[in-house]
């Protein structure tokens, strides 16, 4: 069956709604937007291809490989019908971090996993995070290295539990305020993933 | 869709094949550490920069071509230009906490002096692995400071300097062929190797002088000529790691990073 033509915007919203219910590896209940991942996708001007990319929480993730093999098979079940191309990349720019995690998120991983997220604060100097279990904010800092590249392990004293929280201390420092101004994204792919 | 480097940029592929392998052995090497690291702490640790650098190495490759396993483990020993330093095992921990610390203390002035590179990309990855790379140093640098407090931290780790120095002086030098003015004046860096060179020695002169130590620094031309695996001459440790990093391919050509 010959598939109707689509419009570029029109394929645009549908890839994007379709990849954007694709779900973090680690984390399969929260998907790849809620975590700030997914930057964007554009189509071509005959909707021939389909380019989406995706930020990194860090160049050496594990699971990365595996996210861009479900955001492209989710692109295809957007496109069924229709010879599109998909590209997945993983673009160095924007930096992902922490404050990129939908506040919905943020709660659930506190509720259902006990995990931390380092956020920016408005009325303090560096991001900070909370304790999932006691509430108190004055976490103290263990290691920049937990159980996977993005986390870090700090000490609760009020409730005495480690706590693993999402992001390092030094990571990543506002970068761009003391280095040169960013290129424009999209420009800065770190690896692709063709299909 | 690679954006290679420009034409018009001759050597800049080469430095950055250069900088991705010294990423990729040191990495390697640094996942050696897994469970077997003097506290649990340090095992994560080790092994979350061995992530962060094996990833940094990704992205180098990444800049150079799509098939990245084939550059990363395909090419023939005499086509790697990683820095010696970076093959050595260092299996005794002193031994990677000296190398951590000297390699990722080059590496900070390195990146930054790609961050506005002219090859836009290089520039985003150097950015990128510089907001990384923060970490590595801050744990690098704190256990050195505190050893160094204690007699037998300066009397285990110091001799480790002199012993490493003049191999890690090679994280400044560029692959043969490659034009330290044409890389200036393309703007692919923005600082000469020998400038940064300057300010990490000054970074690794500080950090010991609290101990009462001052390394002792090979001069630029002894440098040079010491400069052997940018040449592509492999040290020996490189057939073993080499090995283990293509055990999974050997067995499993299809298999994927």
């Amino acid at each position: 069956m010959e598939a109707a033509p689509v419009s570029t915007a029109a394929m645009e919203a549908a890839v994007f709604e379709a990849v954007s219910t694709v779900c973090d590896p680690e984390y399969p209940e929260i998907t790849i937007a809620e975590l700030g991942i997914l930057e964007r996708v554009t189509a071509n001007g005959d909707s021939s291809a389909v380019r989406i990319e995706l930020v990194p929480t860090m160049l050496g993730c594990p699971a990365l490989d595996v996210i861009a093999d479900d955001v492209t098979a989710a692109a295809r079940s957007a496109c069924v019908g229709s010879d599109v191309s998909v590209e997945v990349v993983f673009v160095a720019e924007p930096v992902w971090t922490p404050d990129r995690i939908a506040p919905g998120a943020v709660s659930f991983l506190a509720r259902e996993y006990s995990v931390a997220v380092r956020r920016s604060h408005s009325d303090r100097a560096v991001p900070t995070a909370t304790c999932p279990i006691c509430g108190n904010d004055a976490l103290e800092h263990r290691s920049d290295f937990g159980p996977t590249p993005c986390r870090s392990v700090e000490w609760c004293p009020s409730c005495r539990n480690p706590i693993e929280v999402v992001g390092r201390v030094e990571f990543p420092a506002a970068i761009g305020a003391a280095q040169a101004s960013p290129a424009a994204a999209g420009t800065a792919q770190v690896s692709a993933a063709s299909a | 869709m690679t954006d290679s480097a420009p034409a018009n940029m001759p050597g800049a592929r080469e430095v950055v094949l250069a900088l991705a392998d010294d990423e990729l052995c040191i990495g390697q090497n640094l996942a050696w550490w897994i469970a077997v690291g003097p506290f649990l702490e340090e095992d994560l640790a080790l092994t979350s920069i061995s992530q962060d650098e094996l990833g940094h190495a990704r992205a180098l490759y990444g800049l150079l071509g799509d098939d990245i396993d084939a550059l990363a483990y395909g090419r023939q020993p005499h086509e790697y230009r990683s820095a010696h330093l970076t093959e050595l095992p260092c299996r005794d921990w002193g031994e990677t906490l000296v190398r951590h610390f000297l390699y990722d203390t080059a590496e900070t002035v390195r990146w930054a002096a790609l961050t506005n590179s002219s090859w836009e990309a290089l520039g985003a990855v150097a950015r990128r692995a510089l907001a990384e790379e923060r970490s590595h140093l801050r744990h690098a640098s704190g256990l050195l400071s505190r050893l160094l407090r204690t007699e037998e931290g300066r009397s285990q780790l110091l001799p480790l300097f002199d012993r490493f120095t003049p191999l890690a002086c090679e994280l400044f030098e560029l692959p043969p062929g490659c034009s330290h003015d044409a890389l200036l004046a393309d703007g692919v860096m923005n600082r000469s190797m020998s400038d940064q060179r300057a300010e990490w020695q000054g970074a690794v002169d500080e950090a010991v002088a609290s101990a009462g130590y001052q390394p002792q620094w090979p001069a630029d031309s002894a440098n040079a000529a010491a400069a052997s695996g940018r040449a592509g001459q492999r040290s020996a440790h490189f057939a073993a790691l080499h090995a283990e990093m293509v055990e999974v391919l050997s067995i499993d050509p299809s298999a994927v990073w």
